[in-house]
Order: structure tokens, then C-alpha cells, then sequence
């Protein structure tokens, strides 16, 4: 379905005032990757590291904000011009991405992987280290995000072959 | 004990804001990553250069008045990622899984309300790839180094 889009710059200011709200509302900085630990200590309880250090307390709050995300996703597609279906159109991409549904399943597992799996190598995802990070110009962040969107925009740029 | 304390409550809430922030910003809908990234739209890039400035100034005002959180009463604590061996590898891997994926951890989960079935898988690699980071670390600190 499409979803109805805000001019760049007022999402941005919105998204801006979010960042502030979550330092002074929960006292810390805004993350999402982190969250996705809790699910795997959850769905796993014999590895050890999903079980320790700030995954020793699995009902916190990376696990709620997390929980919280859908919600909000799901009261903007309701919102939206157009009528909430379920599809597996994915636009441009559509174009050079596996052509059964089958093949582009498991090109989307692989590519999550790879963003979960260096996520955590990284510290952080798009959100804390580009977003929260950088809005506290914190070196490492700003690393990690130019490196994120450099790597990204190659790996664009050979999937569509320009 | 409790589950849903005032803290997990706020954030329910943020989560369901951020949710509802980057599906109107344009963050859960494809073409928006490939049309920046191959130099077509800059909505997305529009976002986050706003949405780093806006908070930045936030953030210098809220160090400046002390300010004290509301969910825990204590001063706000404005905690930096460390810089971390493996950083640029997994960013690196992490750029790669955007650019096939068109998507991020954070807007996967409202990308799948929306409807987005592709998203449905890009979650289910998401948990494996950090459970394979979880039983990596597991295996490098416990089962191997306690030896």
C-alpha cells in the first residue's frame, strides 16, 4: 500500500523533537537494534549473552519500544490515503530483485541478516549511531553512520547497475 | 512482578511514536532509499540531516538545564556508544543489508504493519543474524574462554 509522506522537512523536525523527548522522557538515548536481543533472549534462553550485561533484564525498555513501533506503523497506514492490504510489491527494487517469491524471500532474509548481524558488531543501527549518535556528535556514531551510508550506497548502486 | 512499569509504558509510547514518525517521513517505503542513494529524491536525506540538527540543539539545552527524566527521576544521561572492534566491519555488512533490504531495524517492525510481507522475512533475518552475533560472543567469552 503507499503511505502518505510528510514534506522531508517537517518529519525531520518532527523526528528531531522525538530524539528530545525520548532523552527526557526514559532518561537515556533512543535505539532500535538492540531490542531485537531481547526477542532472541526470549525466543532462546540458553545463549548466554542474550542473558547478561544489558540483556539481564529482558522486560526492559528496548523490548517495549520496540513492541511500540508496529503500533505506530499501523496507525499511519490506517491514516494514509490508500487502503491497508497486504502486499509484496517493493517498487523499484521489484525490477532487480529475484523474480519468484520464493528467491526474493530469501534475498530479504540474507540482507536482514546482514543487518542484524552487523548491527551488533557495530553497536548500533541507523537510529543510534546516524540519528541519536550524531545528534550528540559522538565520533564513533558518525564513523559508523558515514560507513553505513557509504556501504549502502555502493551496494545500491551495483543492484541497479549505474 | 509487574510487566508494564511507567518506564516500559514511556516507551511503548516512543516506540509507537518513532513507529508513526518514520512511516510519515517516508523511511518505510522502498523507493525512498533507492531514489536517495542512487541520487533521485533526497527525502530521506532531507529527514535526517533536519532531524540530527533539530536534536542536537535539543540536546545541548537539555545538558545545559540538567534536565531529569520522567519516567526514572534521575538526570538524563547522555550515554555515547563506545567505539567497538568490528565497528566498520559491521557497518560495512549493515550497509549492505540496507541497501538489499531498503529498510533498517527500526522501520522493519512498522514496515510489517503496514502490510509488507518482504518486511516479514527481513525480520525473521534480523533476529537470526543477531542470534548468530549472540551465540558468537557467547561461544568467543564463555564456552571457549573459561577454558
Amino acid at each position: 500500500m503507499e503511505i502518505s509522506v510528510w514534506a522531508g522537512w517537517i518529519a525531520g523536525i518532527a523526528i528531531g523533537f522525538f530524539v528530545i523527548a525520548h532523552f527526557w522522557l526514559l532518561g537515556k538515548p533512543a535505539g532500535c537494534s538492540t531490542g531485537y536481543g531481547n526477542l532472541c533472549g526470549l525466543v532462546c534462553k540458553r545463549v548466554k549473552f542474550f542473558r547478561m550485561g544489558e540483556y539481564s533484564d529482558l522486560n526492559n525498555s528496548k523490548l517495549w519500544f520496540l513492541i511500540g513501533i508496529p503500533l505506530g506503523g499501523l496507525v499511519s497506514a490506517l491514516t494514509s490515503v490508500d487502503s491497508w492490504h497486504l502486499s509484496f510489491d517493493m517498487g523499484m527494487y521489484d525490477a532487480i530483485l529475484p523474480q519468484t517469491y520464493s528467491a526474493k524471500a530469501i534475498w530479504l532474509v540474507f540482507g536482514g541478516m546482514l543487518l542484524g548481524f552487523g548491527a551488533r558488531l557495530a553497536g548500533a543501527c541507523t537510529t543510534g549511531h546516524a540519528l541519536v549518535g550524531g545528534a550528540m556528535l559522538n565520533p564513533p556514531s558518525l564513523l559508523a553512520g558515514v560507513v553505513f551510508f557509504g556501504s549502502a550506497l555502493i551496494t545500491t548502486h551495483l543492484l541497479f547497475g549505474l | 512482578m509487574k510487566i508494564l512499569n511507567k518506564v516500559n509504558f514511556f516507551a511503548l509510547v516512543m516506540g509507537g511514536l518513532f513507529g508513526f514518525l518514520m512511516s510519515r517521513a517516508g523511511a518505510t517505503t522502498y523507493d525512498y532509499h533507492a531514489k536517495m542513494f542512487l541520487f533521485i529524491d533526497f527525502q530521506l536525506m532531507e529527514v535526517i540531516v533536519t532531524a540530527v540538527i533539530v536534536a542536537m540543539i535539543g540536546v545541548f539545552l537539555l545538558k545545559k538545564l540538567h534536565i531529569h527524566s520522567v519516567a526514572t527521576g534521575a538526570e538524563v544521561d547522555f550515554v555515547k556508544k563506545p567505539y567497538q572492534q568490528g565497528l566498520i566491519l559491521g557497518a560495512m555488512l549493515f550497509g549492505i543489508g540496507w541497501g538489499m533490504t531498503a529498510a533498517c531495524p527500526g522501520t522493519i517492525p512498522a514496515m510489517i504493519a503496514e502490510g509488507k510481507i518482504g518486511a516479514i522475512f527481513t525480520f525473521i533475518g534480523l533476529l537470526m543474524g543477531t542470534m548468530a552475533y549472540g551465540i558468537l560472543q557467547t561461544y568467543i567469552h564463555h564456552e571457549h574462554g573459561s577454558k
